[in-house]
């Protein structure tokens, strides 16, 4: 399957060095590290923000130099990204800007967007008037609702409580499962071993200074995978505990 | 209005009126009494001049060029403060132009200016502007260098052009920041609008302030600093309740992060 292919060498004061993988199309790749380790840079490099100092991402063979309209990114700090002088409505069409749609028809696909994450009806409201966890939700709308290829979701889950975490975690899988959404490609860089296994199909581990990666490990948990029955499973455990040995032997 | 609100109005009136009051009982001789009337009588002549048709048109006049000049000048600062805050390689090349000038008293740059633009209409209106573009540069500037990286960056994923960018990304973000410099330049604008009259000529309530202060009119002269007094309290609470009207989404989300 043509999927995405990264390889680059250092970048600035070798933040990255030799970071080579590959995702396949619909995968729901898990990226893990300690903070330090270039997680984020490398984020930024794969979206086409930054340029890599050596090497290059390509994305179904093409090279990725600038931010495109196949490419998404979710932030963690959901209150500074969406737009806080628009409702949520409007927040989501906004990512609808260009596509040659009537603003009827932006509308409606904004509209469906924020019901397949949950949120119905707070269209009109604007995003601090919304929970911590509602406002990802938006976020994550935004960033499906003009069917990008790739999703890229930066650690989009740290900075909420542990209960709106796995209600989240959960949405994100729900959308995934969808016939609309089920091709689309997620990257979802996180610090939580956890949520890592719970979410991916495989997971790389990046080690710091300069960020590399490790190791990648197949999850091969069945789908759908459920807060309770998955992660008391043994498969579960034996995972979380190869990725947190993994991590452990990066750091020594 | 609310109890503590209302009594601290009352409070702040009770103050004003204390001055008032002060004002008028304080001992005088003849000069003194000649050149600092009495509240009551200035309120008389105040009550006399105010309505009248010339005091009227020349309060028009001068309302008029202060909103062209305020106009032009917020705009441009607007414009250059948008440009300047988005390129480090724009606030680079301008920067030190726009420093310089900004230290520049603006007073001192009127006899330039009637050298340039005469002693007219066009000259008071480029003071004007000139005075109101430097606060608002400086606002937009901040506003714009202060939007989140989050917002730059979602703002580049939808791959907006620079202008687009700005207009439809910063400027509605650094607004509340605009909307400081705005409320600064107003109350320089008002103040060069007077001071560009004050050379004598042509109509405006700095022309009448001025041409009684040289006719020794002094009732009247005080009747006029008053009424401009009052003219820039108003146009202050108008602007603050514009504010609220616009920034309304700025007040809810501060308002929900502080609680």
């Amino acid at each position: 399957m043509e999927g995405l292919g990264k390889r680059y060498s250092s970048d600035g004061p070798a933040a990255l060095s030799g970071v080579t993988f590959d995702v396949a199309e619909g995968e729901l790749l898990a990226l893990v590290g300690p903070s330090g380790c270039g997680k984020t840079t490398l984020l930024r490099i794969m979206c086409g923000l930054l340029a890599p100092s050596a090497g290059s991402v390509l994305l179904d063979g093409r090279p990725v130099v600038r931010p495109s309209s196949d490419i998404a990114l979710v932030f963690q700090d959901y209150g500074r990204s969406l737009f806080p002088w628009l409702d949520v409505l409007r927040n989501v069409t906004f990512a609808l800007g260009r596509n040659g749609l009537s603003r009827a028809e932006r509308r409606t696909r904004a509209e469906s967007a924020l019901r397949e994450v949950g949120l119905d009806g707070v269209g009109s409201k604007y995003p601090w008037q919304l929970s911590g966890g509602m406002q990802q939700r938006v976020a994550i709308a935004r960033a499906l609702v003009s069917r990008p290829d790739v999703v890229f979701l930066d650690e989009p889950f740290a900075s909420v409580d542990a209960l709106t975490r796995a209600e989240l975690q959960d949405v994100l899988l729900a959308v995934h499962s969808t016939t609309e959404h089920r091709r689309v490609t997620i990257v979802h860089v996180t610090h939580d071993v956890d949520e890592a296994v719970y979410l991916a199909d495989r997971v790389l581990v990046l080690t710091p200074s300069p960020g590399a990666v490790a190791a990648s490990i197949e999850v091969g948990l069945s789908r759908p995978r459920t807060q309770t029955a998955t992660r008391s499973s043994p498969g579960f455990l034996a995972l979380r505990n190869e990725l947190h040995d993994v991590i452990a032997e990066g750091r020594r | 209005m609310s109890l503590t609100r209302l009594r601290g109005t009352l409070l702040g009136v009770l103050v004003f009126a204390a001055a008032l009051a002060v004002w008028d009982v304080w001992p005088r001789g003849e000069w003194a009494a000649f050149y600092f009337p009495g509240v009551d009588h200035i309120g008389r002549t105040a009550w006399d001049v105010w309505p009248s048709s010339d005091f009227l048109r020349a309060v028009g006049a001068s309302l008029t060029r202060l909103a062209l000049g305020y106009t032009l000048g917020s705009l441009a600062g607007i414009a250059v403060g948008l440009a300047m805050g988005a390129s480090s390689r724009a606030r680079s090349t301008l920067g030190p132009t726009t420093e310089f000038l900004r230290a520049v008293p603006v007073i001192a740059v009127l006899p330039i200016a009637i050298v340039l633009l005469g002693d007219g209409d066009a000259m008071r209106v480029g003071i004007i502007a000139f005075g109101v573009f430097f606060p608002v540069l400086v606002a937009a500037v901040g506003g714009v260098r202060a939007v989140p990286p989050e917002i730059r960056d979602t703002a580049a994923l939808f791959r907006l052009g620079g202008v687009e960018r700005a207009v439809r990304v910063y400027l509605p973000s650094a607004l509340p920041a605009i909307f400081a410099g705005l409320r600064t330049a107003l109350s320089i604008g008002l103040v060069l609008v007077v001071i560009s009259e004050f050379t004598g000529r042509g109509d405006g309530l700095g022309v009448a302030i001025w041409n009684w202060q040289s006719v020794s009119a002094v009732p009247e002269m005080y009747a006029g600093i008053l009424f401009l007094g009052l003219l820039g309290y108003v146009l202050n609470v108008l602007f603050l309740v514009l504010e609220r009207r616009v920034l309304a989404w700025h007040y809810g989300a501060i308002g929900e992060r502080t609680r």
